[in-house]
């Protein structure tokens, strides 16, 4: 019965998705619906709940760095990076909150995501749980990772992911966004390698992937 | 209602709080309240004024929610006193049953200020808070300035961090307190830290002189702040 409504449920949004389709005629707003859009059987498992967090990221493109998660990349199945390549580096800031449902699917949100060389910065915005730049559904999945925490995969599958605003050009680009909040239980000020526990993950379509990296601040929480 | 139900009905409003104070404090969770904010510039001068922007506040959280707030600027120039590019301030917060905090990170790039009195190719501003049953901490880590030269002087070559509080004599104009940091909160259940990366302070000698008498020192007045890079958490 619970299927039925489900399936129910995503008419008006394919509605919806093909009328902005015959519309979008200019293309200044992606269509992620070329672009495989999955399916409810598809969806990953999740635990419904909120993440929220910020901070800072500086991902170096070194599996032997430091501050590169090594041990939670390959946690819930997500590819090695640089996927798609090339390595991000450099300084990353950013900061989010996100509500997911008990289909994996986001209710709302907001992730801002900023990367200093190149003065890019990224936006996606999830109202009524749609992305509210293609009117789409953005689907999630959390699971357990190799050191004992617990990760955060929003825009699956990728690509399309999802998609974010791009300023100051303001155009639009397919991303996906990894959080994993390794500090559950523990101290707050909890280090690797001096680097906070908490890790972030970014990629773009077409500018790369940082890999998962551990944050040089801030903080990331599971409200699961 | 004679004396008997109204004993009663005094037990079942007791429990009735208990129950529900209770239930409230559960929901609640570690904390009571979350604050964030960040701005990535401020400028109060004589020759010009700009206020904090752009401005990311943390909206009132209550129960168990979450909420994120960012804002971005593409240039700031206020002559004489500030130039400025990619500019973002970003906080975000949650009060949980297990952990409640904030975060929050301002940034601002190719920063001028006085006429090349202070330069740097970019200041980040990242600060968190976080209470969780086994206490509340607060830190500026992530914190750095890349290339930051201060009346000449090369303070950081590259992206690094600098000692909080450092502070540095601007002869003729003031002084200036890099990595500013502001601590509040008592460890245990609270906890809140300002960051300013940046944070001129202009002064100017007023009064003294001399007479027949003799001299008066004249005392150091500040008459204007420049703030570049301030990031605000707490929690409590």
């Amino acid at each position: 019965m619970l299927q039925e409504h489900k399936h129910w449920s995503v008419v008006p949004g394919l509605l919806v998705v093909a009328l902005l389709a015959a519309c979008n005629q200019d293309r200044l707003s992606p269509d992620r619906s070329l672009l495989g859009k999955p399916s409810l059987k598809e969806r990953q498992p999740c635990t419904p709940g909120k993440w929220t967090g910020g901070g800072r990221i500086d991902p170096t493109g070194n599996r032997l760095a430091g501050n590169y998660d090594n041990a939670d990349e390959p946690s819930g199945g997500q590819p090695a990076a640089p996927d798609p390549a090339p390595y991000m580096t450099g300084k990353v800031t950013f900061g989010f909150n996100v509500f997911l449902g008990s289909d994996c699917v986001v209710t709302k949100g907001e992730i801002q995501v900023n990367w200093h060389p190149a003065k890019l910065a990224w936006h996606v915005s999830i109202h009524d749980n749609v992305d509210a730049f293609d009117n789409q559904p953005v689907s999630a999945s959390t699971f357990d990772d190799n050191s004992g925490g617990r990760c955060l995969v929003v825009g699956l599958p990728f690509p399309p992911g999802m998609t974010a605003r791009v300023n100051p050009q303001g155009g639009f680009e397919q991303v996906q966004f990894e959080v994993c909040d390794n500090d559950r239980g523990g101290a707050q000020n909890g280090r690797i390698n001096g680097f906070h526990v908490d890790a972030m993950r970014w990629r773009a379509t077409d500018h790369g992937d940082t890999g998962l990296t551990y944050l040089t601040g801030g903080n990331v929480v599971d409200h699961s | 209602m004679n004396g008997k139900s109204m004993h009663w009905v005094n037990r079942l409003a007791v429990l009735g709080l208990v129950v529900g104070l209770t239930a409230g404090f559960a929901v609640a969770g570690v904390a009571q309240s979350v604050g964030g904010q960040a701005y990535s510039t401020y400028v109060n001068t004589p020759v010009g004024y700009s206020g904090p922007s752009p401005l990311a506040v943390l909206p009132a959280i209550s129960g168990t929610d979450g909420a994120e707030a960012d804002a971005q600027g593409s240039t700031q120039t206020i002559a004489g006193a500030l130039s400025s590019d990619f500019l973002n301030s970003i906080t975000s917060g949650e009060i949980g049953t297990a952990e409640s905090g904030a975060q929050s990170t301002a940034s601002a790039a190719s920063i001028n200020i006085l006429n090349g009195l202070i330069t740097a190719d970019e200041a980040i501003a990242n600060v968190m808070s976080s209470v969780t049953p086994s206490g509340a901490v607060s830190n500026a880590d992530g914190s750095t300035f890349t290339n930051l030269v201060v009346a000449g002087v090369p303070v950081t070559s590259g992206d690094g961090p600098v000692a909080p509080n450092t502070n540095i004599s601007l002869p003729g104009v003031g002084y200036v307190v890099l990595n500013e940091q502001i601590p509040s909160g008592d460890g245990v259940t609270s906890s809140g830290l300002t960051v300013n990366m940046i944070h001129v302070y202009l002064q100017s000698l007023t009064g003294g002189g001399c007479t027949l008498l003799g001299c008066l020192p004249g005392v150091l007045t500040t008459t204007g702040e420049i703030i570049v890079g301030s990031a605000t958490s707490s929690v409590q």
